[in-house]
């Protein structure tokens, strides 16, 4: 068995004092991040990868790993005290959670999800490492003509699959791709869409552009929609520890949020809000209580949460194989790769096994980490929500100026982030999604390149995307995932008259 | 604004964006000898598909309904004064940081957008926001090797 052997070898990366620190950075941060409003991981990572541009690469991964799946444990915290979900996974753990804390019952609500994200965490970690090599082997019949229909396909999910309108989600993607357009062409080194600004020369930064959306945009949002809210936070009620039944109730749960997280993760489906809604249907329809669905059922908080954790390590899979981000995060994990000169994929686990490796040994260090951070300490986090609004927006957008500033110090990149902040308000106001953009941007230009690559191996042939037999199939999917929706609805409507 | 006038400039805004897009596609110099595939087209390609989704959106918000299966969220009016408290503090942060230096560009920010967001304590805020960017000035010239600007008019401590 060489996937042990070379995990064993990763786990000889991981446990080194150094990177077992950053690991701890990583969960720390990431659980912080995770419970403050308004922060969420890929906007973290953004910020931190000026600052990270001369570390080692294995350290600052595996902290970047662990601040993305910490968010994923924060992020429950602040919606079942708050009501208010860090990110859109955390729906459905609201609206459970949030009655089980409203009843007194906090801590139980806190004590499953985080032994949930746990259990579902480590499963899913396991998961990844046997999938992982049978995906690279797969993956190494692929040309450049698989791999733009494999990006294809990618769009189409994360851009249709996610988020309220297929129509909208596209309009952010086209608008990413359009973005990654500027600046030298890698092919023919001519300038493009350039405008005649020098500084544009390098592009449009994926830091200037995550930070403007996530950290500005949403700012200027809550600014003009909502700064005279005023919000209630429960109190950590109830012991922490769960009941014998409260075990009995939540660890099935888990394990079936498991089996539908992780697919959704590893396949190119975008995103791990679909999985926790899914989880949440599924435990209401096998409770013997479905009444008390609504009411705070200590299941509807276990799966969700079990189902979010697995789909985020689970976009691992195609994020390492396949070098394809499937969520806003996982693209600026992607960013941070490149910023190394590495590209996630087949030869990143014949280059560098130690790195992989070790990032996917630390995946199972974080996760033990996680559950001590998130448990026995979980008072101490519930005191960040206890930070007032205009400090907390007053430290966000701070640490976005230094974000972008801290590329190159330059003030152009500064005006960039407020006009790319304004497009992020009016996206937010008009239910624009974010995510596409970010993908689109990451991921148009190395489309761009592999679409080039297999033109010029086909001479200019357009048919070398169906003629080869996967990436005829991936096409076909993605044109499945755009139209599916749409012909469904034709059909009725022709059927109904 | 109302709703669906909002919704018909973002939707135009799209249409526009295509539009300026193909424009520039065109008039890409095309690559002497480049194996057959046009530099246009990839650019092309995103352009045409930005003008159609831009019309599919000025379709959608013509109608009675607007954009289709909007997010509802207890939204009340924009409050204005609050958007640009938060919109100066971000402005004059960029026209000043290389003047004045990181940490008073910050704390003007850090207390512009905490008037923004309603407080009612300007010195407070401007006190936390100098010990808070002072502390990351430290951290990340020091530790990270990030280089930011002191700001001339301040006397060098070290």
């Amino acid at each position: 068995m060489e996937t042990w052997t070379l995990l064993a070898q990763g786990f000889g990366v991981a446990l080194t004092l150094q990177n077992l620190a950053w690991c701890l950075i990583g969960c720390t941060l990431g659980t912080a991040i995770g419970v403050l409003p308004g922060v969420g991981p890929a906007l973290t990572i953004a910020l931190l990868l000026p600052a990270t541009a001369k570390l080692d690469p294995t350290g600052a991964l595996i902290m970047f790993a662990g601040i993305y799946y910490g968010g994923m444990f924060g992020g429950s915290t602040t919606a079942i005290l708050l009501n208010t979900p860090g990110e859109s996974a955390s729906i459905v753990t609201a609206m459970e959670g949030n009655q089980m804390a409203k009843r007194g019952r906090a801590g139980p609500a806190l004590a499953t999800s985080a032994i949930g994200s746990f259990v579902a965490g480590t499963i899913a970690t396991l998961l990844l490492t046997l999938l992982a090599p049978v995906v690279v082997e797969f993956a190494l019949q692929f040309g450049p003509a698989e791999y733009f229909a494999l990006m294809v396909l990618a769009f189409t999910t994360v851009s249709t699959v996610l988020g309220s309108s297929a129509l909208r989600g596209l309009t952010s993607l086209f608008i990413g791709l359009a973005v990654g357009l500027v600046g030298i062409d890698a092919i023919s080194a001519q300038p493009r869409f350039t405008l005649g600004i020098a500084e544009l020369l390098d592009g449009i930064d994926i830091v200037v552009v995550a930070v403007g959306l996530f950290a500005v945009g949403e700012t200027l949002y809550l600014a003009a929609y909502y700064a005279q809210a005023e919000e209630t936070m429960e109190k950590m009620g109830g012991s922490i520890w769960m009941s014998r039944d409260d075990w009995k109730r939540s660890w099935k749960p888990w394990l079936r949020g498991t089996a539908w997280g992780f697919p959704f993760g590893s396949i190119p489906a975008g995103g791990a809000e679909i999985p926790t809604f899914l989880s949440y249907a599924t435990e209401k329809k096998l409770s013997r209580h479905p009444e008390e669905f609504g009411q705070g059922a200590i299941e509807g908080v276990a799966a969700p949460e079990a189902a979010n954790n697995a789909s985020s390590t689970g976009s691992l899979v195609p994020l390492l194989t396949l070098g394809l981000p499937t969520s806003a995060t996982a693209a600026m994990i992607l960013a941070a790769f490149q910023q190394y000169g590495l590209q996630p994929g087949p030869t990143l686990f014949a280059n560098t096994p130690q790195l992989v490796w070790g990032l996917i040994a630390s995946l199972y260090i974080g996760n033990v980490m996680l559950l001590i951070l998130n448990l026995p300490l979980v008072g101490l986090w519930v005191k960040l929500l206890q930070i007032p609004r205009p400090s907390l927006y007053g430290g966000i957008l701070m640490f976005a100026t230094l974000g972008a500033y801290g590329l190159r110090q330059s003030w152009f990149d500064l005006f960039l982030l407020y006009a790319i902040g304004l497009a992020g308000f009016l996206m937010r106001r008009y239910g624009f999604p974010v995510a596409p953009v970010i993908v689109g941007l990451i991921l148009g230009p190395l489309s761009e390149q592999q679409f080039r690559r297999a033109l010029a191996i086909s001479q200019g042939d357009m048919s070398v995307f169906v003629a080869h037999p996967i990436s005829a199939v991936l096409l076909v999917m993605a044109l499945a995932v755009l139209a599916g929706p749409w012909l469904l609805r034709w059909f009725r409507r022709t059927r109904r008259a | 604004m109302s709703e669906r006038a909002g919704q018909l400039t973002v939707a135009a805004g799209v249409l526009l964006i295509g539009i300026a897009l193909a424009i520039g596609a065109w008039l890409l110099p095309e690559a002497a000898g480049y194996a057959r595939v046009s530099v246009r087209l990839f650019p092309g390609l995103i352009a045409a598909a930005l003008i159609v989704v831009g019309l599919l959106l000025l379709r959608e918000a013509a109608t009675a309904v607007g954009f289709r299966n909007l997010p509802e969220e207890p939204r009340g009016r924009l409050n204005w004064p609050a958007f640009g408290w938060v919109s100066a503090g971000v402005v004059a942060h960029m026209a000043l940081i290389a003047g004045i230096g990181f940490i008073a560009a910050s704390t003007l920010l850090y207390v512009a957008a905490g008037r923004g967001f309603g407080s009612a304590r300007p010195v407070r805020d401007a006190l936390v926001g100098i010990v808070l960017s002072a502390a990351v000035f430290v951290l990340f010239t020091q530790a990270l090797t990030l280089s930011l600007p002191w700001g001339a008019w301040i006397p060098a401590l070290w």
